[in-house]
């Protein structure tokens, strides 16, 4: 009884301590490439955290509904130990946390048939496989950049919207996006240093954090365009996410309503990008439409 | 019913590595949450075959559990308690007539028959008709 407890919590906490592990190496020897976190981390590690699980609960006859109870139970800790060791936030690991669910179940699944058929030069070779991914993965180049535009009809000449687009003051709307709900920082207010090109703009988050931007593109009641030339140290941001610029467009329909089309260009340093890029452009389209709805109302006014 | 949808629309994603594992994988958390009971009727099937001699456990290629014999496959069974047996096609119509089992899920045409194990009473069926797919296989 003893011996199978020990077997169980062996299970949970070693392959954290592994993972943890293998993690603190792979960024204490990447330390010039900005931090990017490689779809490995998200896929192979877990996988293998799986894995070595269903080593130590080998002789414990688990049901499938224990497996899968324990993997979970097993991600929330390694959620849990990213948070406290590697500083992530907690709205990230919200995000991150299917990934690490599914896959950590999948490597117990393996890891149970892997066990049972005492396969050893199977075992070794899937493993080796993994660590030869996870070490090709962690060392080959990543980018990705990505634009998401979005555009509303506003019933108001381009003239009336323009100063709206430069600088607004405080959203007072609720808001809408659940990730803005739970805690995520949304668009607040947005300010100028002056209405010419060059001039500093800055974009306060509803947690104080603020996007300091450079005026590129000043072209009176048709195109805005700007480059964010510092954005704040959030755990949620840092790491993961350049923004690079944002723009607005208008374009006059002719019978004194406006299409008001908004851009922003930026670049993941998390992957897979299938993944992230989904959370990535659902995220900045929400932060598009609560400044553009906005916009809208103080326009429409 | 989102099973059939994944497997008819995204079926090809089927040969990208793990896909597969990792839908059933989410086919499992699911069943933990809604419907645990549907787990344990999985085990029992699994742990009925396992006992027969020669037959070996491995992944199905398309996510699930794969029995074998002698490296023949003599069926697999998915998390959402889909089974699909390996059978010759007298014995598929003799059992679908008999209302015990349904063509296959994808290969309707095949010797394959499929059968959804919902609660407890469908595993005695599932692993007698296993147990015919494994006669064939033993009998050569």
């Amino acid at each position: 009884m003893k011996k199978e407890l020990q077997s169980k919590l062996v299970g949970f906490i070693l392959p954290n301590f592994i993972i943890l592990f293998i993690i603190g190496i792979n960024r204490a020897l990447h330390i010039d490439n900005e931090g990017i976190l490689v779809f490995s981390e998200f896929i192979i590690l877990p996988i293998l955290m799986g894995i070595i699980s269903s080593w130590f609960w080998r002789n414990l006859n688990l049901t499938s509904g224990q497996r899968v109870g324990y993997s979970m139970l097993n991600g929330a800790l390694a959620i849990l130990l990213s948070f406290v060791f590697l500083g992530e936030g907690m709205i990230c690991l919200i995000i991150v946390s299917p990934l690490i669910f599914a896959f950590v179940i999948t490597g117990v699944f393996i890891g149970k048939v892997m066990f049972k058929k005492q396969n050893t030069k199977l075992n070794v070779s899937l493993i080796s496989m993994l660590l030869l991914i996870f070490i090709t993965d962690a060392v080959s180049e990543h980018d990705h950049e990505n634009m998401v535009g979005d555009k509303i009809l506003i019933n108001a000449p381009v003239d009336k919207i323009w100063k709206h687009v430069v600088a607004f003051d405080k959203i007072k709307q609720g808001n809408q996006y659940w990730l803005f709900k739970i805690g995520m920082p949304s668009p607040m207010q947005t300010t100028v240093t002056g209405y010419h090109l060059g001039a500093g703009r800055k974009c306060i988050f509803s947690n104080g954090y603020v996007f300091d931007e450079k005026i590129v593109a000043f072209d009176v009641n048709h195109n805005l365009t700007f480059d964010i030339v510092n954005q704040p140290l959030d755990p949620e941001i840092m790491g993961h996410i350049d923004i690079k610029r944002g723009q607005f467009i208008l374009k006059d329909n002719g019978n004194g309503t406006t299409t008001l089309i908004g851009n922003s260009w930026y670049k993941l340093h998390v992957f897979p990008v299938w993944y992230y890029d989904i959370w990535a452009e659902s995220i900045t389209r929400n932060v598009h439409l609560r400044v553009m709805e906005h916009i809208k109302i103080l326009s429409e006014q | 019913m989102m099973f059939k949808f994944i497997v008819k629309w995204l079926g090809s994603l089927k040969s990208v590595p793990m896909v597969a594992l990792v839908f059933d994988s989410c086919l499992k958390m699911h069943a933990a949450i809604v419907n645990p009971q549907l787990l344990d009727c999985i085990d029992e099937v699994e742990n009925e075959v396992c006992c027969w001699e020669g037959v070996t456990l491995s992944l199905h290629q398309y996510g699930g559990t794969q029995f074998n014999y002698k490296q023949k496959e003599i069926g697999h069974l998915h998390s959402n308690g889909i089974l699909d047996i390996r059978l010759d096609r007298e014995t598929k119509n003799l059992l679908v007539q008999e209302n015990k089992a349904k063509e296959h899920h994808v290969f309707k045409k095949s010797g394959w028959i499929s059968l959804y194990i919902v609660g407890k009473a469908d595993v005695e069926n599932a692993i007698a008709i296993l147990c015919l797919s494994y006669q064939n296989a033993v009998n050569g």
